[in-house]
């Protein structure tokens, strides 16, 4: 080091202290921009950093709710929830997972073929969160599981909630069924409402009353790390679990209807009389709905809905049908109310009836000699009535007979109803394209007077159309659900219907004639359905078949059977104070006797012998 | 103005045997101490970790021992050397370095390091030895002279590239520049010429660094990429507020969602567990040092040792200035540790060595001077 003078030591002390001196100040300054920065951020902004930060760490997890339980009018249950057991794995748990998948294979949980699809899962998934290796866990697989549990580290069997339908096929169409919810039911429902991991109602009851059923979500507060690791619960509000529903169904007239109809398609609806009350709504073929709310695979649940049976297809209220014979009681009164016919006067049937300008003559079923207005109701013959509707005409026709509700929507508390048809001459107008074919020939008049032609009704139409006659002149409005299970009070808020006056200043004595008919149809000689029923049965009913195909002679037995004519059948009891309401169709029965009759008297019997053991 | 006014009590003799600071040694104490706390904390309370780092701060603490026992003299003696041996050092990592994560900092030469690290205790010793064999105010020629020393090693370091590492070695030696009398208007010209250049340099730096800058500028613009680091840390130490979520309680450290806990973000941990009123403390520890090593300059005898012992001060008051700069979002991410209290490593190391000059130049004065 060379020498300095003290001189120059002086000066370079000076001008070294002088920017220590600055430097100093510098730190000073520096010092603060990062004391006022921490100070902003930690006092003066922190409420806005903390809410961020929590925002961060917690995760508000929604706890789906519990699914209302549906009961019948006696508190059978008809529709519950039950675990359904899932094999779930935790891979970072599971100590080697090669091995451990070998075993399931051995023990026979999983398929061979799965391993591959397993391991892309495993690869794929978040280490710490639970993949799904088999759904829907027989017992016996549950069982042979919980027997090797120790061996399986990391797996484990979940179970979660899955609609149970304890009485399966008979109540399908009735209760509806459930499943996955779909973008679709979010445009209907309220998403708040739902998780996710809920199944919702598709049809009927499950999905008209969804609102009721499906109670509302819990959430719980999870604090999670940045990959979302559960690392505690801080909070939990539960959920409310939904309302209990009771319906009007009678379960055991309902399988006794399901048993009666066997293997033949169609429909039974049977009301109660006095209040609306839907005992039973079957529709054949049904579907096991536990299958649907487990889940179908796509090839499964195609099968179904491309079945030509059509077992989704609720025929109680969207099969509409040619009301055929069924509605000449109705036809009767209107004529009788007219003054067209008169009770006492008789009238001869050949066989055949001919209208002028028309080549070809309209054929009877059978040739009934000389009827009266009763006897042609018993004996149902079609040449007495194709003479009525030539008097009639169409348009008073129809006016008469949507007295009955016929062409209109019953107002029913389920969806996808349909209305029918009675046609008019507007109506034809209205619903034909070409000039021709909307202009109204008095043949449809005269086949109209049989219920055939254009006119449809579906089975629920037809037992509302049953309890206007009944009632002479009134009916409720039918309905499925008969009360609410209130969750606090515990009490139930009961559904009523109101009565409605479809037809009024009908003479009494005229409403009797037809009775006279309809009880003439069961336990006279000569009625379509005699014999069919015990003699002296408190019934009174009507058959009727309507052509599937127009042949001259409709004759059942010769026909393939998609080509033979429905059977139906329509009937009160008991006749004085009606109880319960019946209408039957059976698809392809080959008429109302052979086919729908005889369900109709299973039903009866069951009812009556019912009602006998409970006044004893 | 006086020196006396600054003029340092005797030391306690013992200790000046053993050429030990003890206000400094009781001050680096202190800051392990929390470092322990927070690396604990910040590891999720990882026992294994925590002696990990212990074993490290206790090879730094024997490192900055002995460089406290070398004479100023000596280090004088070397520096050229030193400095010598790193550009070599510099040049082989470009040519035969070791590339991990985009980067060529290391040399395999036996044992794997960072000539960096080195160059951040040659790089003072050979500016503060090159001014002080001339007399102050500094001359012209020493200017360029010393600012070419500056230049090869800040080049190099950013060539592989370290802008962090560069920015502080850069800094340690243009400081002694300034200390040692520079001309005022030069320096307003060299900022003026360092602005006229940014387009120039924007271009040569990297595209990793291109996105850090912008990053800093607006780092809400990529919430999940980029800004993710900063915007985690602000929510660290904001939500921290003045009285901290309490030790182990941190939710954005001990949950994960900040990253580089143990390094870069220690001091977001510490913001976030212990508040305002926390880091206050830390922030007048450090304050106390860089007070420490400054009088330490002031009351040194020769040119060199002033030089020197002012430069390490000051650039470890960058050091604490650049990490808690980026971690609040005042400065870019430029990936400088919290100086004591980071993971310790080759960079603490070197850092202590540096601490440990300071110790011998306070230690060894009276022996410098006749």
């Amino acid at each position: 080091m060379e020498f300095k003078s003290s001189n120059t030591q002086q000066t370079e002390k000076e001008i070294f202290l002088s920017r220590i001196l600055f430097c100093s100040i510098a730190i000073l300054i520096l010092a603060s921009i990062i004391f006022t920065r921490l100070f902003y951020l930690m006092v003066i902004e922190t409420d806005d950093y903390k809410l961020r930060s929590l925002n961060n760490t917690i995760r508000t997890q929604a706890m789906p709710a519990t699914r209302g339980l549906i009961f019948d009018r006696n508190g059978n249950i008809l529709a519950s929830s039950q675990p359904i057991f899932q094999l779930e794995m935790i891979p970072e748990q599971v100590i080697n997972i090669e091995t451990t998948l070998a075993e399931l294979v051995e023990l026979g949980l999983i398929a061979e073929n799965n391993i591959n699809n397993i391991k892309k899962r495993i690869d794929k998934n978040l280490q710490f969160k639970s993949i799904v290796l088999k759904r829907n866990l027989t017992d016996t697989e549950v069982a042979i599981f919980a027997n090797n549990r120790i061996n399986f580290k990391g797996i484990d069997i979940r179970s979660r909630l899955s609609r149970y339908y304890p009485r399966g096929e008979a109540f399908a169409h009735a209760l509806g069924y459930v499943g996955s919810i779909s973008s679709a039911d979010y445009s209907r429902f309220d998403p708040t409402f739902y998780t996710g991991k809920e199944q919702i109602g598709k049809t009927s009851i499950e999905r008209n009353f969804e609102h009721y059923l499906r109670g509302q979500p819990g959430s719980q507060k999870l604090l999670v790390n940045v990959r979302g690791r559960v690392m505690e619960s801080i909070s939990e509000k539960p959920f409310q679990p939904g309302n209990n529903l009771i319906l009007t169904i009678d379960s055991n007239l309902q399988e006794v209807a399901y048993k009666a109809m066997g293997d033949q398609k169609g429909a039974v609806v049977i009301l109660d009389a006095s209040n609306g009350e839907i005992l039973v709504m079957l529709s054949t073929p049904s579907f096991d709905p536990n299958l649907l709310s487990i889940g179908l695979s796509q090839n499964e649940f195609n099968a179904l809905t491309k079945n030509k049976h059509r077992p989704l297809f609720n025929r109680a209220i969207a099969g509409q049908y040619p009301p055929g014979s069924t509605i000449k009681p109705m036809l009767a009164l209107g004529a009788l109310e007219m003054g067209i016919v008169e009770p006492d006067v008789y009238m001869p049937c050949e066989g055949k009836f001919f209208l002028p300008n028309y080549s070809r003559p309209f054929n009877d079923w059978e040739t009934h000699g000389s009827v009266n207005v009763v006897r042609a109701i018993q004996a149902s013959c079609d040449v007495y009535f194709y003479e009525l509707a030539n008097k009639m005409g169409i348009e008073k026709m129809s006016l008469f007979l949507k007295n009955f509700n016929l062409g209109e929507s019953t107002k029913i508390d389920i969806d996808s109803e349909k209305k029918g048809v009675i046609p008019n001459r507007e109506w034809k107008r209205n619903n034909f394209n070409s000039r021709e074919n909307q202009s109204w020939y008095q043949g449809e008049t005269i086949i109209a007077g049989i219920g055939q032609g254009y006119m449809l009704a579906t089975p629920l139409q037809l037992a509302v159309a049953t309890s206007i006659i009944a009632n002479k002149g009134s009916a409720h409005k039918p309905h499925l659900l008969k009360a609410i299970e209130n969750k606090n009070s515990g009490e139930n808020e009961y559904i009523t219907s109101e009565e409605i006056n479809y037809l009024e200043n009908i003479n009494e004595e005229n409403w009797d004639l037809i009775h006279q008919g309809m009880v003439a149809v069961v336990n006279e000689r000569r009625g379509t359905a005699y014999g069919v029923f015990p003699e002296n049965s408190p019934i009174a009913g009507k058959t009727g078949s309507s052509q599937v195909f127009s042949m001259d002679k409709a004759s059942g037995d010769e026909l393939p059977l998609e080509l033979r004519d429905h059977g139906l059948f329509i009937g009160f009891s008991p006749l004085d104070k009606p109880e319960i309401i019946v209408a039957i169709i059976v698809e392809n029965g080959g008429g109302g006797r052979v086919s729908a009759a005889p369900v109709a008297e299973k039903i009866f019997n069951a009812y009556l012998a019912k009602s006998l053991q409970n006044a004893n | 103005m006086q020196i006396d006014q600054f003029k340092l009590k005797n030391p306690d003799i013992i200790a000046d045997r053993a050429h030990i600071d003890m206000p400094l040694l009781s001050a680096f104490l202190v800051i392990f101490i929390i470092s322990g706390v927070a690396i604990f904390s910040a590891s999720n309370g990882n026992i294994s970790f925590l002696i990990d780092h212990s074993t490290k701060i206790i090879v730094s603490i024997i490192a900055m021992i002995i460089a406290a026992q070398i004479k100023p003299m000596d280090y004088m003696r070397i520096a050229p050397w030193l400095y010598f041996i790193c550009m070599v050092l510099l040049i082989l990592v470009l040519v035969i370095g070791e590339t991990r994560n985009n980067a060529t900092r290391w040399l395999s030469l036996g044992i794997t390091f960072q000539p960096s690290e080195m160059m951040k205790i040659a790089m003072p010793l050979m500016i503060a030895r090159y001014i002080s064999n001339g007399t102050l105010p500094v001359k012209n020629l020493s200017i360029i002279i010393s600012l070419f020393i500056v230049l090869f090693p800040t080049v190099m370091i950013l060539l592989q590239p370290d802008l962090g590492t560069s920015v502080l070695i850069a800094f340690s030696g243009l400081v002694i520049i300034f200390l040692s009398g520079i001309k005022k208007r030069y320096i307003l010209s060299g900022l003026l010429v360092f602005i006229a250049n940014l387009p120039l340099i924007w271009k040569n730096i990297h595209p990793f660094q291109q996105n850090r800058i912008l990053t800093f500028l607006n780092p809400e613009q990529d919430p999940l990429g980029a800004g993710y680091h900063i915007i985690q840390s602000k929510i660290a130490i904001g939500s921290g507020g003045l009285f901290g979520k309490g030790w182990m309680n941190g939710t954005q450290g001990q949950l994960d969602f900040l990253p580089e806990t143990t390094t870069d973000f220690i001091f977001s941990i510490l913001a976030e567990e212990f508040g305002l009123i926390g880091i206050s403390i830390v922030i007048i520890i450090y304050l106390y040092i860089v007070a420490r090593g400054l009088l330490i300059a002031i009351n040194s005898q020769d040119l060199f040792s002033r030089l020197l012992a002012s430069s390490i001060s000051l650039t470890f008051f960058i050091y604490v200035f650049v990490n808690m700069g980026m971690t609040t979002g005042i400065l870019p991410v430029v990936g400088v540790p919290l100086p004591l209290i980071s993971k310790g490593g080759t960079s603490s190391v070197t850092l202590m060595i540096g601490l440990g000059i300071l110790m011998s130049i306070r230690t060894h004065k009276r022996l410098v001077t006749k």
